[in-house]
């Protein structure tokens, strides 16, 4: 079909102006301040085959693995069982997921009685049952100790709510009126966006929309086709190493080999850790998103993301490693932990293709510490807060100190509101001096988080990496300091490893310090204006 | 209010300085001069003596300016001091750790610091959450500081202390120790008496820094019409598209920053209240850019924190939408062969082909002209005349590219930038929740009302307003804005034990015995003319019918009265009964005319003490007070 120039573009902003309001009502509607506060949802827009078109200005994390949610539901459920008005509810890391908070919803859209497309939104619910509050658990062995599992179920319907089966949901999680009124929100989101979705066909007709739709993912395709063949024909490998797994104390390595042929590229994960006891497995979806994310970053940027974006770009994995773990295996920290250190190999492999582009290794761990209270009235407090560190260098400059790398952007919680709002004290916020890796380019700094604990009883969890591995250097550059969590600093401190849970007595201190980036190119070539400015600011302490 | 003369209103943009003079029997005239970077308030005179001459003498000035914000975007911004608590000078550097954008490596993740580390000085000090001082202020670690700060030459510095909206005494010692050494101090709590340590750290460094910039323009320009034959009045323009007095700019200059797409908002809204339209869209096209912002019952929607360069700043500014695209944006293929039209632009030099000033790019303003919608006979901006042969050939490989006829290509032109401002009105409505259709579109700015039509029929609106005077349109906003001031107060809300009134009236009274300090930051100033214009503003800040009843109540305005005002009134409405904590940010907005202006019909002076939550249903009238919930303990049941 011959499109005229300017219907695409008007198409093409009509779909991202969908997504990106089905976000917004999200964001407004939703009940708890994970979604209202920190932004942590994301939202899409696929064809009747699932597959991507438009997306939200969201987390790359979501946006990669909700490219295969719609695809593997139309494998679990029959199209003929699909109905105008339907929202299906999912989280099963198997069916196209991440791990169990991370809750999507899926509503079928039809024309005529045809259907056309999918608007999804993917949520992540602040507790989805399982044995602590908050549904992180660093000893959890299996995937059933990590919360309720939703197989796709239609909790919306044409003729409203289903009532009987969002109860089932709601007596399985913590805090049911916030949890409802979040799952409302997504239902409203996906309502919208269908009505808006249909709207568009009548204005524009099914054959120019569907048109318009192949064209899309040609010219991403295009596009990333013609990034690829920018690079230089071969084979690179590279690796980088999870800490542990919280269940068992040893590194687990994450290894990819890369090639590069034409205008298409191959990662093959052959070499990778087997599936671990503890919660640091994934799936293939995420493993996916990480390439995805990791070819946008280092050569197609501006590059549409769409499926047809991703069509060059082939990932396999054998069965049975820490990227495709049985179903049974838990995943919650698999989803932000392992993911990064995906894209930490795959950048490692790429460095000496593409020097000008890597950057060094940073934070790529999303530094989660949960810190739960029992208040007075039986009820819990829970801050779940995200700590960032010193970015990597790259061959053109210093890394950003205390900041989010790669698949993760969550804001950290400001300290008047912890002071305010949980029974915590800061102590003090600083730079951690000299953490940054040495180079040509230094990485940034970490930084030091003191709390001091007022309540009685505090149960603390921690879901981090790069405490033991540290965060390497390229080209010369030298590693960044690894994270280090101290508990009562002094002459009877205790080190608190990444993945645990600690009961916290009154007054107790943790101090946490985060990684700094690693350089870039070799110390001695570092120019002397940069020297001089470390030394007048203090930076390497 | 008989004074002789007329009243001015100077919008100064970066190239030229727009005045709109009105006589009050119903005359106006409009003029433009250009812009003197070098000598700004020189600019502004020669534009009166140009008024004077068309219209008669100058009885009031209005003044909306892009200084502030240039001099931030250029960082031509004074040397800054910062002093915080010990312990946490690095809040600055650190912030909120999310990077503004999620695949761009090569780009930097956060802005440099506003204050170099070595300036971040810290005191020995603490408040908690409530407002409870756990360490007193160490005065005596001052003198170091100060000397330190002296020989770096720091001119202004800036105060932030946590905590301090809770209990403000810190920064107010500290404001009084360093005051005698440094020509200007910013004070946190005076600022942005709201919670969130990094977001007020950077607002109070940022107006820190364009003190000293900001105190020169004014005293220059209140020194040179003070020596003319008579004193003339000036207000300035603010950020969320009111008026405010000198002494307000000159301590929060900053409050400026937003004012040149706040004047044309200003207008839209007086429009909207003048034409009794309760739901309208300022839309601004200009040549660059698209400035869309929501005009709800005469009042511009304004949002709470904006960017400036890459920092964010707290204070309320209108919530306009800006998108790159405009009559000069540039149409070009995309290598998959894809129609795409900005965001660059080819400003106002080239410009668009048909300007004829070298320009070969086709552009919008090009397309415009092809089509039919500009007028080749007319002079535009006092000297181009528009050329179609020139716009004819720079569409013309597009044209070839496609297939197209010329008119079908301009056509697609259109079209494609259309579809991009769709989106900005989508967004500005929807995240507000309102719907498109409801709305009346008031289109300005050089291509506005040459788009409104078919943007208007794509979103289903059925009403547009095209403004006499658009041209001049950001002027007229200053002339008819109202006076007006925003104040926050962040106030932690305890649902057991209720709020009592013992208690309220406690708080009421450690208001009053607060430094006296009205919302609007206006501070009793010791020149006489100026004392008495505050005492002006603060007569019409009182709502008319209500000045008997309680006279005193409603002048004494502070942020604590304020606080134990709407706590009062909405704390039990407010708080859902599961929550025990809750932050509520207590927002009040006091509005009147300005003291010489009663001749004008906008915004008829009055405070509406009537507040509620935030939300689509706002209450009716040119003021309002609001509540607005804010974050939470994030409480699961056990």
């Amino acid at each position: 079909m011959n499109l005229h120039p300017a219907t695409l573009e008007v198409v093409r902003n009509a779909l991202y102006a969908i997504a990106e309001e089905m976000s917004v009502i999200v964001t407004r509607s939703a009940r708890s301040p994970l979604l209202k506060e920190a932004g942590d949802l994301s939202s899409a827009l696929t064809d009747a085959e699932g597959r991507l078109i438009a997306q939200g200005r969201d987390i790359p994390i979501h946006l990669g693995v909700m490219g295969f949610t719609v695809k593997e539901f139309l494998k679990r459920v029959p199209r003929e069982r699909l109905r105008e008005g339907d929202v299906w509810f999912l989280n099963l890391p198997e069916v196209g997921g991440n791990h169990l908070p991370d809750v999507k919803a899926v509503r079928p859209v039809f024309v005529g009685g045809r259907l056309v497309a999918f608007a999804i939104n993917l949520a992540h619910w602040a507790d989805i049952g399982g044995a602590v509050p908050g549904s992180y658990v660093p000893s959890a062995t299996e995937c059933y100790q990590e919360g309720l599992r939703i197989a796709p179920i239609p909790l919306f319907a044409a003729d409203g709510p289903q009532r009987d089966a969002i109860d089932l949901v709601l007596a399985n999680l913590r805090g049911r009126d916030e949890r409802e009124g979040d799952m409302f929100a997504q239902f409203a989101a996906n309502d919208v966006a269908a009505r808006r979705l249909q709207e568009l066909f009548a204005h524009h007709g099914g054959d120019t929309i569907g048109a318009c739709f192949e064209r899309l993912h040609a010219e991403s395709e295009t596009q990333m086709r013609a990034a690829i063949r920018a690079l230089p024909d071969g084979v690179w490998e590279g690796e980088d190493w999870v800490d542990d797994d919280g269940v068992d104390d040893r590194p687990i390595r994450i290894h990819v080999r890369v090639e590069i042929a034409g205008d298409q590229a191959r990662f093959d994960f052959t070499g990778t850790a087997p599936q671990t006891r503890g919660p640091v497995n994934t799936t293939y979806y995420i493993a996916c998103s990480a390439v995805y994310y990791a070819m946008k970053a280092l050569i197609a940027p501006d590059v549409p993301p769409n499926d047809g974006c991703y069509r060059p770009l082939h990932v396999h994995v054998p069965p049975g490693t820490v990227l495709s773990a049985d179903p049974d295996r838990p995943v919650v920290g698999g989803n932000h932990e392992t993911s990064q250190r995906v894209v930490d190999a795959i950048i490692k492999a790429l460095a000496p293709v593409l020097p000008d582009r890597v950057i060094a290794g940073g934070p790529t761990t999303s530094g989660v510490l949960i810190f739960g209270a029992r208040q007075p009235d039986g009820r819990w407090a829970i801050l779940y807060e995200v700590h960032g560190g010193g970015e990597g260098a790259t061959a053109a400059k210093d890394g950003a100190s205390a900041v989010r790398v790669h698949m993760s952007n969550v804001m950290n919680t400001p300290i008047e509101v912890i002071e305010g709002e949980y029974p915590i004290m800061v102590e003090e916020q600083a730079l951690r001096l000299g953490s940054g890796g040495d180079g040509a380019h230094r990485g940034g700094l970490g930084f030091r988080r003191a709390y001091r604990i007022l309540a009685p009883e505090l149960t603390l969890t921690s879901m981090l990496d790069r405490r033991v591995v540290p965060p390497y250097g390229l080209a010369g550059g030298r590693d960044g300091a690894p994270f280090r969590i101290t508990l009562n600093p002094g002459p009877r401190e205790r080190v608190i490893r990444g993945k645990e849970t600690v009961q916290l007595a009154a007054n107790d201190l943790v101090v946490i310090e985060t990684c700094g980036g690693g350089g870039y190119g070799p110390p001695a070539e570092r120019p002397v204006d940069l020297t001089a400015r470390d030394r007048a600011e203090d930076y390497r302490g | 209010m008989t004074t002789a003369g007329v009243r001015v209103g100077v919008d100064v943009g970066g190239t030229f300085t727009d005045l709109v003079a009105w006589d009050g029997a119903g005359q106006m005239s409009t003029l433009k001069v250009p812009t003197t970077p070098d000598n700004p308030a020189g600019g502004v005179l020669a534009g009166l003596a140009a008024v004077a001459r068309v219209a008669g003498p100058c009885a009031s000035l209005a003044h909306g300016t892009t200084l502030v914000t240039n001099a931030i975007v250029e960082r031509r911004v004074g040397v800054v001091g910062l002093v915080t608590t010990r312990g946490f000078r690095d809040v600055l550097e650190i912030g909120r750790m999310n990077r503004p954008h999620l695949y761009r490596l090569d780009l930097p993740a956060k802005p440099e610091p506003l204050v170099p580390r070595r300036l971040r000085a810290e005191v020995s000090e603490r408040i908690g959450p409530d407002g409870s001082v756990l360490a007193a202020l160490e005065l005596a670690e001052l003198p170091d500081i100060i000397r330190h700060f002296r020989s770096e030459g720091v001119e202004s510095v800036a105060i932030c202390l946590l905590h301090a909206y809770a209990n403000p005494a810190h920064e107010q010692a500290l404001r009084l120790a360093l005051a005698p050494h440094f020509p200007f101090v910013s004070v946190s709590s005076e600022i942005n008496a709201e919670f969130r340590e990094y977001e007020r750290t950077s607002t109070t460094v940022l107006n820190a820094a364009v003190m000293p910039l900001a105190a020169r323009y004014l005293d220059d320009l209140v020194a040179r019409l003070a020596s003319g034959e008579r004193a003339v009045p000036i207000h300035l323009l603010h950020s969320a598209g009111g008026m405010m007095s000198v002494e307000a700019a000159r301590a929060r200059p900053l409050t400026m920053a937003m004012s040149g797409p706040a004047a044309g908002v200003a207008a839209a809204a007086h429009l909207s209240r003048t034409l009794g339209l309760p739901r309208a869209l300022a839309f601004d096209m200009g040549g660059t850019t698209t400035d869309v912002c929501l005009v709800a019952d005469g009042v511009p929607e304004t949002a709470r924190q904006r960017k400036l360069g890459d920092y964010p700043v707290r204070l309320p500014a209108v919530a306009v939408e800006s998108i790159g695209a405009g009559g000069g944006s540039v149409a070009w293929v995309e290598t998959t062969g894809g129609l795409k039209v900005g965001p660059r632009s080819a400003g106002a030099a080239p410009g668009p082909a048909c300007y004829g000033l070298g320009g070969h790019e086709p552009t919008v303003s090009d397309a415009d002209l092809i089509l039919g919608y500009l007028n080749p006979e007319r002079i535009y901006g006092g000297s181009i005349r528009l050329d179609r042969a020139r716009a004819e050939a720079a569409l013309d490989p597009l044209r070839r590219r496609f297939g197209l006829s010329l008119l079908d290509a301009a056509h697609a032109v259109v079209e494609v930038a259309n579809a991009n401002m769709q989106r900005a009105l989508r967004l500005v409505s929807v995240q507000r929740g309102y719907d498109l259709r409801e709305f009346t579109l008031i289109a300005y700015g050089g291509a506005g009302p040459v788009h409104a039509g078919a943007l208007a029929r794509d979103a289903g609106i059925s009403r547009i307003v095209v403004p006499a005077h658009s041209g001049a349109f950001s002027a007229l906003g200053c002339l008819v804005s109202p006076l007006r001031y925003d104040a926050v107060q962040t106030s932690r809300m305890q649902r057991r034990p209720p709020l009592r009134r013992p208690e309220l009236r406690a708080r009421d009274r450690r208001g009053r015995g607060e430094p006296r300090r009205a919302a609007d930051g206006v501070r009793a100033a010791p020149s006489p003319a100026l004392r008495l214009r505050d005492r002006r503003e603060r007569r019409v800040h009182q709502p008319p019918g209500d000045r008997a009843a309680r006279p005193r109540r409603r002048h004494a305005a502070g942020p604590r009265q304020l606080e134990s005002r709407v706590a009062r009134r909405h704390a039990p409405r407010l708080l859902p009964r599961d929550r025990r904590h809750h932050d509520a940010a207590l927002r009040a907005r006091l509005a009147g005319d300005r003291p010489n202006d009663s001749r004008t019909s906008a915004g008829r002076g009055r405070v509406v003490d009537d507040a509620r939550p935030s939300g689509p249903a706002l209450p009716r009238g040119s003021a309002r007070q609001s509540v607005d919930r804010g974050r939470r303990v994030n409480e699961v049941d056990p």
